[in-house]
C-alpha cells in the first residue's frame, strides 16, 4: 500500500524522494539527454544553441529531482523562463509556432511545481 | 479588365439550330465597357429578392477595389453581359428562368452570315449564370457566377438540397488510389459528371435523381497515380435540332485513354463519334501499358474541335509515353490535328506507319482553356516524363516544357508560348487552368504557377502585360551544373510565394521533434528557391504541389479580386544514384507491368526510378517528420488570398482550413482552429459577394465573404472536397454544390458524394 508519503517522499524519511518524483526526475533526464544530444549535433551543424542549453537544464533537472533537492525547482524555473523569452525572441506571437516551444517544456512546470512540498531546501548529498 | 469573354466578346456565329435569332457580338473590344456592363447587370438572373441584395454589395465592391473596378474590371463584365446568353444555349431557353430578358444583351453586335455547320468555324459559347457549362464556369474559366441570392447575409440559413452518391467507390486493387477530383457541370435541368472511374452520370439539378449513366468500364489497372476525372465538357452540334441523338453531347477522356462522346440527353453513345461513341488514344502512342497515358482533365472544346492531353504517370523512365495533345473533330472523333512538340509537322496528321509520337515529351495533364473568339486553346504543359533529372532532354522539350501554349485549335499550330521555368529538374509542372479575362483593355489570359506566381499575357501574343523579372546566381548544384539554369523568370505583379525557409520555421509538437526536423533542415542543402537537386537531401519550396495547383484560381468580376487558394509547404527530396535505386528494386511502371501488373497510388515521385537518368527520386511531399508524422514546417501549409487585379497587391490572406483532422500520428486533434492545412480543389466565386471552397484537408465545405476573407459558414462533408465546387440555378433557386470524394495522396476519407446547398425554400 502506498501513502503520500511514501509517494512523495516526506522529508521526514530521509530516504529520497518517492517514486513519483522518481518518474518525473528520469522523464527530465531522458528528455533531457535526447534534447542535449540532439542539440549538440545541431549545433556542430551551425544550427541553434537553445536545445544543447535546455536539453542540460533538463538534465540537471532530472539529477536534482532525483536527491529530492529544491533546486530542481529553482534550475527548472530558470529553463523555462529562458525558454520562454527564446521561443517569443525566436518566433514572436505566432501561436502554432509557439506550440512546440512552450507546450512541453510547461506540462514539465506543472509536473515539477507539485513536487516542492517533497523537496528539502537544504541538499544532504549533492 | 477581367472580361470574361464567355459572354461578351465571344462572337456568336449563329448556330443552325439555336434561337432563330442569330446574333453575333462584335470584337468585345469593340464594345464600351460600361454599357456592357450594365448589361451584365439587368441580365443577372435574379429574382426580385436578389434585386434588392445586389444593390448593397455592389457599393461593397466599389469600396475595395475603387476605380480600377469601375474602370477596368468593369469592362469584364461585360463578358456579363454575356450572361444573357443562357438563353442562347441551345435548347436552354424553355427552361432556364432567367432567360428572360437576357436576350437583350445578345443583341448588341453585328449580324454575321451564318456560318452553320462549316468545319472549325468560330460558334457559341454557354453562357455562365443558371448553368455552370463548363469546368471553369463560363468559357472564360474564371469559376465566377453571376448569381447573387445566396449573400454574406443569408449564407448561415444554407442547408442541404440533396446528397446524391455516384456509388463509384474503390475495390479491390484500387484501394488507396482514389483522387475523383471532380466537378460537374449543369447545363439546362441536369448535373452533368464522371465518377473517378469515368462512369458518366447525368442528375437533376434540383433533386439529384439520377437520370442516366454510363459505364465505360475502366479497369482499375488503368488507375495511374489516381483515378480522377475532373470533369467533363459539351458540345452542342450546330447541325442538329434539339431532340436530335447527340445534340448535345457529354465529352469525357478517360483513365484508359478513351475519348468518348454520349447524348447528353440520354446518356446513349454517340454512334457516330470515333468507333461506338469512343476513340482510342493510345493510336500512336506506343506499347499499352495501363495506367501510364490516362486522361484526368475535361478537354476543352473549341470551334469544334475537342483538344486533350493526358497525363504521363512521372518519374518511370525518358522512353515514356508522348506528351501530344490532340484535336478531334468533336461530331466524327476523327483527329484532326495532333500537336507533337518535337516533331509538329511530321505529326501534325499522326505519326507516320510504324511510328509513334516524341517519347518522353512535355505532357499536359491539366485543364487546357479553349478561346472560342480566337479560335485558340491554351495548354498549360507539365515537365519532360522524368523531372529530376534534365541532361538528356532535348532542346525542344526544353524550349517547351513548363510554358503555356497557345495552338490554333482548328490547325494545331502554335500561336506562342511563354515558359514560366526554365530547365525545370522541381516537377513544377503548369498545373492550373489558365483564365481568360480582359486586362487593361486587352483580352488577356491569367497563368498561375506552383510557384505562386501569377502572370498576365496578351492572349493574342503571349506577351506579359504585367512585369516579369528574373532572378540570377542561382545554385546549379553539382549533379548537373551545365543543364541547371543560372536565372529565373518570375512575375514581378504577384507571387503566392513565401519567403524561402529558415530554421525556426521547423516545427513538430513538442521540442525533440522540432530539434529532429531542424537537425533535418540543417543537414539538407537548401539555398532557397529553386535549390537544385542533389543526392544529400535537399529541400524543395513552395513544394510540387503549389502554389496554385490543378484548382486554379478565381475572378470576381464585380470586386476587382483575384481570388486564390495555394500551398505552402516544401518537399524533402534526394536523389538516388541508380546502382541504389537498382539495388532497392525500383522498377517503371512498364517493369513492373511484366512483373506484377503495375502500379499506382501513393504519393508522386515517392520512389520513382526514372529510368534512363542516371538517378532516381525520393520524394518526401510535404516534408513530414519521420518521428510523428507532421510537418516539419509551421503550419500554415495553405491559404487563400485575395489580390486587387488592379494592382496586383494583397487584399487579405488567411490560412485555409482547420485542425479538426490533423494531428500527431495521424490522430484528429478536433481542433477547430485555424492552421492553414495543404488543400486541392479550387473555389468558386459568386456575385453575391461569396467564395465557396473545400480543398482543405479538414473536410470542410465553407463560405468565405469575398471581401473580406472571413468564413461565414461552414458544412463538415463525409469525406474529402478536394474538388472545385460550383454554382447554379434552378427555378429561381440558386445552388451551390461540391463532390465529396476525398483523395488519397491529401489522405482525407474517400467518398462517392455529390452534396448541393441551397436557402430554404420558402
Amino acid at each position: 500500500m502506498t501513502t503520500y508519503e511514501d509517494t512523495h517522499g516526506a522529508g521526514r524519511t530521509r530516504s529520497g524522494p518517492g517514486w513519483a518524483v522518481r518518474l518525473l526526475a528520469w522523464v527530465c533526464i531522458l528528455f533531457g539527454v535526447v534534447i542535449c544530444a540532439g542539440g549538440i549535433w545541431l549545433l556542430l551543424l551551425g544550427g541553434s544553441w537553445y536545445y544543447a542549453l535546455s536539453g542540460a537544464g533538463l538534465i540537471a533537472t532530472g539529477i536534482l529531482l532525483n536527491h529530492g533537492s529544491m533546486k530542481a525547482v529553482a534550475v527548472y524555473l530558470v529553463v523555462w523562463v529562458l525558454t520562454l523569452l527564446w521561443a517569443f525572441w525566436e518566433v514572436g506571437m505566432d501561436g502554432w509556432a509557439l506550440v512546440p516551444r512552450l507546450v512541453a517544456p510547461t506540462v514539465i512546470l506543472v509536473l515539477v511545481l507539485p513536487c516542492i512540498p517533497a523537496l528539502r531546501r537544504t541538499r544532504s548529498r549533492i | 479588365m477581367f472580361a470574361n469573354q464567355e459572354n461578351t466578346h465571344a462572337r456568336r456565329w449563329l448556330m443552325a439550330t439555336a434561337a432563330s435569332v442569330a446574333l453575333v457580338a462584335g470584337p468585345m473590344t469593340a464594345l464600351p465597357a460600361f454599357a456592357q456592363e450594365d448589361g451584365a447587370e439587368q441580365t443577372a438572373p435574379e429574382s426580385a429578392e436578389d434585386a434588392d441584395t445586389s444593390a448593397p454589395e455592389a457599393d461593397a465592391g466599389d469600396e475595395g477595389t475603387a476605380d480600377a473596378a469601375d474602370t477596368d474590371a468593369g469592362d469584364d463584365d461585360t463578358a456579363t453581359g454575356g450572361d444573357d446568353d443562357n438563353a442562347a444555349a441551345p435548347s436552354e431557353d424553355g427552361d432556364d428562368p432567367a432567360a428572360e430578358g437576357e436576350d437583350e444583351a445578345s443583341v448588341e453586335g453585328a449580324p454575321v452570315e451564318e456560318s452553320a455547320s462549316a468545319p472549325f468555324e468560330a460558334g457559341e459559347t454557354y453562357e455562365v449564370g443558371s448553368d455552370w457549362p463548363y469546368w471553369g464556369g463560363g468559357s472564360s474559366a474564371q469559376r465566377y457566377t453571376p448569381l447573387d441570392q445566396i449573400t454574406p447575409e443569408n449564407v448561415g440559413n444554407l442547408e442541404r438540397a440533396f446528397v446524391y452518391r455516384t456509388g463509384d467507390m474503390p475495390e479491390g486493387s484500387a484501394e488507396g488510389k482514389y483522387s475523383p477530383e471532380m466537378t460537374p457541370v449543369k447545363y439546362g435541368d441536369d448535373l452533368l459528371m464522371c465518377s473517378a472511374m469515368n462512369i458518366l452520370i447525368s442528375i437533376d439539378a434540383a433533386t439529384g435523381e439520377e437520370n442516366w449513366r454510363f459505364d465505360p468500364e475502366v479497369p482499375n489497372e488503368a488507375i495511374p497515380y489516381g483515378a480522377s476525372c475532373r470533369g467533363v465538357s459539351l458540345w452542342t452540334d450546330p447541325d442538329k435540332a434539339e431532340g436530335d441523338a447527340c445534340a448535345t453531347r457529354v465529352i469525357e477522356g478517360t483513365i484508359d485513354a478513351r475519348l468518348i462522346a454520349v447524348d447528353a440527353a440520354t446518356g446513349e453513345p454517340c454512334e457516330e463519334f470515333g468507333e461506338d461513341g469512343m476513340v482510342d488514344m493510345w493510336e500512336g502512342i506506343g506499347e499499352r501499358v495501363p495506367g501510364w497515358y490516362a486522361v484526368t482533365a475535361q478537354p476543352a472544346v473549341v470551334r469544334g474541335v475537342v483538344v486533350t492531353g493526358a497525363q504521363v504517370k512521372d518519374g518511370q523512365a525518358e522512353d515514356a509515353p508522348s506528351g501530344v495533345v490532340r484535336g478531334y473533330d468533336a461530331r466524327t472523333g476523327e483527329l484532326v490535328w495532333a500537336w507533337d512538340l518535337a516533331a509538329p509537322e511530321e505529326m501534325r496528321d499522326g505519326p507516320p506507319e510504324g511510328e509513334v509520337y516524341t517519347r518522353g515529351t512535355p505532357n499536359m495533364w491539366t485543364a487546357a482553356t479553349a478561346d472560342e473568339e480566337l479560335g485558340y486553346v491554351y495548354l498549360p504543359l507539365g515537365n519532360s516524363a522524368v523531372d529530376y533529372y534534365g541532361s538528356n532532354r532535348s532542346e525542344v522539350e526544353n524550349e517547351y516544357a513548363t510554358s503555356l501554349v497557345a495552338l490554333d485549335a482548328t490547325t494545331g499550330e502554335e500561336v506562342w508560348h511563354f515558359q514560366t521555368v526554365r530547365n525545370d529538374v522541381w516537377d513544377y509542372d503548369l498545373g492550373s487552368q489558365a483564365t481568360l479575362l480582359d486586362y487593361q483593355g486587352t483580352p488577356a489570359i491569367l497563368l498561375p504557377s506552383k510557384q505562386g506566381d501569377i502572370y498576365i499575357l496578351d492572349r493574342e501574343t503571349g506577351e506579359p502585360l504585367t512585369p516579369v523579372g528574373e532572378i540570377t546566381d542561382l545554385p546549379q548544384g553539382e549533379i548537373e551544373p551545365d543543364y541547371v539554369a543560372d536565372s529565373q523568370p518570375v512575375s514581378e505583379w504577384h507571387t503566392l510565394r513565401k519567403d524561402p525557409l529558415t530554421e525556426r520555421d521547423m516545427w513538430g509538437f513538442t521540442p525533440i521533434d522540432q530539434l529532429w526536423c531542424r537537425i533535418q533542415f540543417r543537414r539538407a542543402e537548401y539555398e532557397g528557391y529553386l535549390t537544385p537537386p542533389s543526392t544529400d537531401p535537399y529541400i524543395q519550396y513552395p513544394g510540387y504541389n503549389g502554389g496554385s495547383d490543378w484548382g486554379s484560381v478565381a475572378i470576381d468580376r464585380d470586386r476587382g479580386l483575384i481570388i486564390a487558394n495555394y500551398n505552402d509547404i516544401p518537399n524533402y527530396n534526394y536523389l538516388v544514384p541508380r546502382e541504389v535505386a537498382d539495388e532497392k528494386g525500383w522498377k517503371s511502371i512498364a517493369q513492373r507491368q511484366d512483373a506484377d501488373g503495375g502500379g499506382g497510388g501513393g504519393a508522386e515521385g515517392a520512389g520513382d526510378p526514372q529510368i534512363g537518368a542516371p538517378y532516381a527520386i525520393q520524394v518526401n511531399a510535404g516534408w513530414r517528420s519521420g518521428l510523428t508524422g507532421m510537418p516539419c514546417t509551421n503550419p500554415p501549409y495553405g491559404g487563400i488570398r485575395a489580390i486587387d487585379i488592379s494592382t496586383g497587391e494583397t487584399v487579405w490572406d488567411q490560412p485555409l482550413g482547420t485542425a479538426r483532422r490533423n494531428g500527431p500520428f495521424g490522430i484528429p486533434s478536433m481542433l477547430p482552429i485555424k492552421i492553414g492545412t495543404p488543400n486541392n480543389g479550387g473555389s468558386v466565386v459568386t456575385a453575391g459577394g461569396l467564395t465557396f471552397i473545400g480543398a482543405a484537408t479538414d473536410n470542410l465545405f465553407r463560405a468565405i465573404e469575398t471581401e473580406t476573407g472571413e468564413v461565414l459558414w461552414s458544412d463538415v462533408l463525409p469525406a474529402g472536397g478536394q474538388a472545385n465546387p460550383i454554382a447554379y440555378e434552378v427555378d429561381g433557386e440558386q445552388y451551390v454544390l461540391i463532390s465529396a470524394g476525398g483523395h488519397h495522396f491529401m489522405e482525407t476519407p474517400i467518398g462517392d458524394y455529390i452534396i448541393a446547398y441551397k436557402l430554404p425554400s420558402d
